[in-house]
């Protein structure tokens, strides 16, 4: 692939990236999260298609144009979420679309059966590919669509994060597998965040930064070291106008929060003036942690105590009363009524304090919304356009006007600057300063390197559900937060 | 902002359109349509289902659906009639009425909100349920014969317009008041809107739901009232397919079965428009069943408008269907 | 500033309207209101009425809602009728006791009412001041006690009997009911296992009595208070295999049944002659509306209709 760029709407995702494949190689794409390595082989696998640039496969420019068209290519990619019907059998699975009929038109099981068979033993592996695929395990899931790819007659094989869920055993099979597919001599992109991992089975690392390709070494000619420092290193372009202001009292105490599968032991404690930086890399456990705060999803065992009262939060009614507020992730989704107006979605969580035996009083809740439009600097022609019209930075900036208006004291903001312009950012990280000039107390979860060591007071880094490290933000630089987050000491 | 406004209007002005199109046809068609007294018919006539619009409504904006509310209606009106047979005075039969619907339609609530089940199940099973009931409880025949003083919510007058009309009128203005300026309301709008985002504002949102499923189930149970009163007799076999008729005025008035958007005012054109096309196509002589091809077709035909209209992606892409 | 758009519409075609407003026809409109036109039973009555109207020079409206239980749809029918200024109307009543509302709103608008078929309920009538001006049917329960015979004669005085009831608190079927009993009262030796309403239909007239089979293997003979439901009764005999064993009687002698009667699947049932009642009513109401007096009860003869008796007809 050459010089591939891709543009979307307000972003660019992929600037000038150039990668080549060789094949019998298994060849590890790294970086960030949002760095581009997804962008990067969806273009490839036909998901999306490139703004610019070309793709040469073996000699042949190519264009594709769908998935379809990258399977015949001879291009598979095993996502992360499988792509498996479980109600078939994995034969069923691995032929899906093309399955070979008979004269009378009904599916010969029989070569369904034996050819699905050949494949997996051609990588070394027995299953019974006459069950239903949902009485397999994750690991073997993950084989048959190795063996779908296989049958497609892939040269090219895109893995995405394949080792996320499995165990070390199975992890050892899964190395196995791709040894023999790098001796048939097909080609493997491999997507990880293991360190560890791709120095085992890697032949060549090619590290991916803000869209922009930082460079490609051979493994064995690499370090962990020299890794990290090409995923993170990079000017600070962006201004973080963090003013310090004095710690206050401890507002929030957590103590051994549990949950199976997704807390482990979390502890930790909050301050109202501060700004605790979260980091961590997906699947981590930084959003779970939130929930849980937030009274969304359940806890296990573990204490929270608010205000210097042991507290239960079983839903998010609780949490507001509480004085917590909480913006979401994905804003569209789960921080606004799109459907309502500005002023609507402002007064969402506070329209008791705007009602007198349930009905609300129109003049006060306008007031209100328009007292933070004002405030908040919120683009919009009036209070009563729907939120689905307004930019990502409105938005988000609506989102905290709401928990504004609710007085909340604890904010857990969540990616907060994810898909904003930069104009918009930087006031948001104003509005940040502001708060905590004001004595609230905020919780930064981000995957912006830049902006967690730019605006938190302390850093807690998440790896594998557990808090690994705390540092005060003047320990931390991008490099050592990203070796705890990649699980590197 | 012109533009914006634009669209939120045009589905209202669409169904005011529809009114007067469907209106404009049959008074070509019958010089018996547009006079006074038909049209005093045609509301009394609608009245019932405009009762049960109204209830659904709410539902069908918090992105639920209640398919019970006709069986609700046979056991309401049989449970009413019970009482006057046994000579409860009349106020206290028409509550115990009201609470036999509100109570199915907490059972319903409650099944949605907690049990987690899908609106359309577990509304389907009490469908079933509450009409099985009313059999039971009747033994499969009508209850029939009530006083003069309780036939007169149907019979009687206030200043020529009928009775089961004011009623009509008296709770379209309520639910208007309630659906746009109260809590319940604005929580409605948001449940329906995106009800993950409305739990995480804090809204509680299961209380709501079940609330309006109640309000749903009480408002079938006054539908009940009018309807024994206005054939001075209950079935259990009564309420059949007013479920339809019920959604069909919604979705008619302008209200989205995904959720988020409606108005009461767009259920009672809605209710309106159903009137109208029973009664014109009754007076110009249609048989009953091509009646009943013409009025699915216009469901239909007010579902497709609906989604062509939406194609302007706005509720799609706010429910996350599209992104 | 949309109410204001309404009600400048609204007042305009209401004048409009006003100016091309036709006085009540010249020719009298007679309506006929029937329970559904899903019945053959019904369908003649539709005929014989049609066929008088066209011989006397009268515009006859036909209606009916699709179910016979359908009480609520027949007043709308009735409530229509009147904004249509129709001259009178006749009404076969779904509902003894409902239809008196319906009534009550004809009496207010001056339109005469006939009753044909199911008669109202006596009480509700009087309580509630209803006029009826005349009543066309059969002897219902007499119909009734002819059957109730014809089972006992059949059964040589000893057996298991089931009766398909109409639609619950229907006077044509409770009166039929009643005959039936009557005839019954003596014989001892006849028990009337299972008496279930299978609502005038056909399909339900299946189920009821599939189950009723089923509970009762020995029944010998079934009455079922109407044709439609008869027939449904036939066809659960032949699905578990006893054609034969058992005795059917129906009540209405439509053409399908008259054919089964033939072909031996039922064995009798109880001509009504709806034509009659069609033309009679017809008749009737144009006598009434010449300002005629006519008298408030007006018997149309019913009939044992058997085998025997269809042979007979067709041999001529």
């Amino acid at each position: 692939m050459r010089h591939i760029r891709k543009v979307f709407p307000g972003v660019v995702a992929l600037d000038d990236v150039s990668f080549d494949l060789k094949a019998g190689e298994v060849h590890v794409l790294l970086g960030e999260n949002g760095a581009g390595k997804s962008t990067l082989v969806k273009i490839l696998s036909g998901a999306i298609q490139k703004t610019d640039g070309e793709i040469v496969l073996f000699d042949n420019p190519v264009e594709i144009d769908s998935p379809k068209q990258a399977q015949k290519l001879g291009i598979g990619i095993i996502y992360q979420e499988l792509n498996l019907v479980p109600s078939l059998t994995a034969a069923e699975n691995i032929f899906l679309g093309r399955e070979r009929t008979n004269s009378v038109g009904l599916i010969e099981k029989h070569t369904l059966l034996s050819s699905a068979q050949h494949i997996l033993s051609s990588i070394g592996l027995q299953i019974d590919c006459d069950q239903p695929v949902r009485s397999f395990g994750i690991a073997q899931r993950q084989m048959i669509e190795v063996a779908k790819a296989l049958s497609l007659d892939a040269r090219i094989l895109i893995m995405d994060e394949p080792t996320s869920a499995l165990s070390e055993t199975e992890i050892k099979q899964l190395f196995g597998v791709i040894r023999k597919l790098r001796e048939k001599g097909v080609a493997i992109i491999y997507i990880s965040h293991r360190l560890q991992e791709i120095f085992e089975i890697g032949d060549r690392v090619t590290v991916l930064r803000d869209g922009k390709l930082v460079g490609t070494r051979m493994v064995y000619e690499t370090s962990q070291a020299e890794l990290v420092k090409m995923m993170v290193n990079r000017e600070l372009k962006e201004q973080y106008p963090r003013h310090r202001t004095d710690r206050g009292e401890e507002i929030l105490r957590v103590e051994k929060l549990n949950r199976k599968g997704a807390l482990r032991d979390i502890s930790f404690s909050l301050h109202r003036g501060e700004i605790l930086g979260i980091s961590g890399l997906l699947g981590s456990g930084r959003t779970e942690l939130a929930r849980a705060l937030f009274g969304a999803d359940r806890i296990d065992s573990g204490e929270i105590v608010i205000k210097g009262k042991c507290r239960k939060i079983n839903s998010p009614r609780t949490a507001v009363k509480l004085g917590l507020g909480f913006l979401t992730e994905d804003r569209k989704s789960q921080g606004l009524v799109l459907s309502l107006s500005v002023k609507d979605n402002i007064t969402l969580s506070s329209l008791d304090l705007f009602s007198r035996l349930g009905v609300i009083s129109n003049k006060r809740e306008e007031r209100e919304a328009k007292s933070f439009i004002e405030q908040l600097r919120i683009k919009t022609p009036s209070n009563h356009q729907k939120v689905l019209n307004l930019s990502g930075g409105n938005q988000q900036k609506v989102v905290l006007a709401k928990w504004l208006s609710r007085k909340a004291d604890i904010f857990i903001f969540d990616e907060p600057t994810r898909g904003i312009d930069v104009g918009s950012k930087v006031e948001i990280y104003q509005l940040m300063n502001q708060l905590t000039a004001e004595g609230v107390a905020i919780i930064m979860i981000s995957s912006e390197l830049p902006e967690v060591l730019g605006m938190s007071d302390r850093i807690l880094i998440m790896y594998q559900h557990t808090i690994v490290c705390e540092l005060k933000s003047e320990e931390a630089t991008q490099e050592r937060v990203m070796r705890y987050a990649l699980g590197a000491a | 902002m012109k533009k914006e406004l634009l669209i939120q209007n045009s589905r209202q002005l669409g169904t005011f359109v529809g009114l007067i199109v469907v209106t404009a046809v049959f008074w070509i068609l019958s010089p018996y349509f547009l006079t006074i007294s038909n049209l005093m018919n045609i509301a009394e006539q609608a009245s019932i289902n405009a009762v049960i619009a109204v209830g659904m409504t709410f539902v069908i904006i918090a992105a639920g659906i209640d398919l019970s509310v006709g069986s609700i209606v046979a056991l309401s009106g049989v449970v009413l009639a019970g009482a006057l047979q046994a000579s409860l005075p009349v106020p206290v039969a028409i509550l115990l009425g009201l609470g036999v619907g509100a109570l199915c339609g907490l059972s319903n609530g409650l099944l949605i909100s907690f049990g987690r089940l899908p609106p359309f199940i577990a509304t389907l099973g009490m469908m079933s349920v509450a009409r099985g009931i009313a059999l039971f409880y009747t033994d499969g025949r009508p209850v029939s014969g009530f006083s003069a003083e309780f036939r007169s919510l149907a019979t009687g007058e206030i200043a020529r317009i009928p009775s089961p009309v004011i009623i009509m009128i008296v709770l379209y203005i309520l639910a208007h008041c309630i659906l746009h300026w109260t809590k319940l309301g604005r929580y409605t709008y948001a449940i329906g809107g995106n009800e993950e985002a409305a739990n995480l504002s804090g809204i509680n949102t299961r209380m709501i739901k079940t609330t309006i499923y109640a309000l749903c189930g009480m408002l079938s149970g006054l539908a009940a009232v009018l309807l024994t009163a206005r054939l001075n007799s209950a079935q259990p076999i009564a309420g059949l397919m007013y479920e339809l008729d019920a959604i069909a005025a919604v979705v008619i008035g302008g209200t989205s079965l995904l959720g988020g958007e409606g108005t009461i005012s767009g259920t009672l054109i809605g209710v309106l428009i159903m009137g109208i096309l029973r009664n014109g196509l009754n007076l110009v002589g249609v048989s009953s069943f091509t009646q009943q091809v013409v009025i699915g077709s216009v469901i239909i035909l007010a579902v497709l408008i609906d989604m062509a209209v939406r194609k302007d992606r706005t509720i799609l892409l706010a429910k996350g269907i599209i992104k | 500033m949309k109410t204001r758009v309404f009600v400048v519409v609204f007042a305009a075609l209401l004048g409009l309207q006003q100016c091309g407003r036709s006085d009540r026809a010249d020719k009298p409109i007679i309506a006929l209101v029937l329970k559904t036109l899903n019945n053959p039973f019904f369908m003649d009555m539709q005929e014989g009425a049609q066929a008088a109207a066209a011989r006397l020079g009268v515009d006859l409206i036909v209606q009916a809602p699709e179910r016979e239980v359908d009480v609520e749809k027949q007043m709308q029918i009735i409530e229509n009728l009147i904004q249509r200024k129709v001259s009178a109307i006749c009404v076969a009543p779904s509902g003894s006791k409902e239809i008196v509302p319906a009534i009550l709103k004809a009496n207010q608008a001056r339109i005469p009412v006939i009753v044909i078929d199911t008669r109202v309920d006596r009480k509700a009538q009087t309580e509630s001041g209803a006029v009826v001006l005349s009543f066309i049917g059969s002897d219902n329960k007499d119909g009734g006690r002819i059957a109730g015979e014809f089972v006992s004669e059949k059964l040589g005085g000893t057996g298991e009997v089931a009766i398909l009831e109409g639609i619950p608190g229907h006077e044509t079927g409770d009166a039929r009911l009643l005959g039936f009993h009557e005839a019954l009262a003596e014989q001892k030796g006849i028990t009337i296992v299972a008496s279930q309403t299978a609502n005038w239909e056909r399909d339900q007239g299946f189920n009821v009595f599939r189950n009723i089979l089923q509970a009762h293997p020995h029944v010998k003979a079934i009455f079922a208070c109407n044709d439609m439901m008869a027939l449904g009764a036939v066809e659960a005999i032949a699905a578990v295999d006893k054609k034969g064993d058992i005795i059917v009687v129906g009540f209405d002698a439509i053409k399908d049944s008259r054919a089964a009667i033939v072909n031996g699947d039922m064995q009798a049932s109880i001509a009504q002659h709806p034509e009659e009642m069609g033309r009679l009513a017809v008749e009737t109401a144009l006598k009434a509306l010449h300002g005629e007096n006519v008298p408030s009860d007006i018997p149309v003869k019913i009939e044992l209709v058997t085998k025997t008796k269809l042979d007979k007809l067709t041999s001529h």
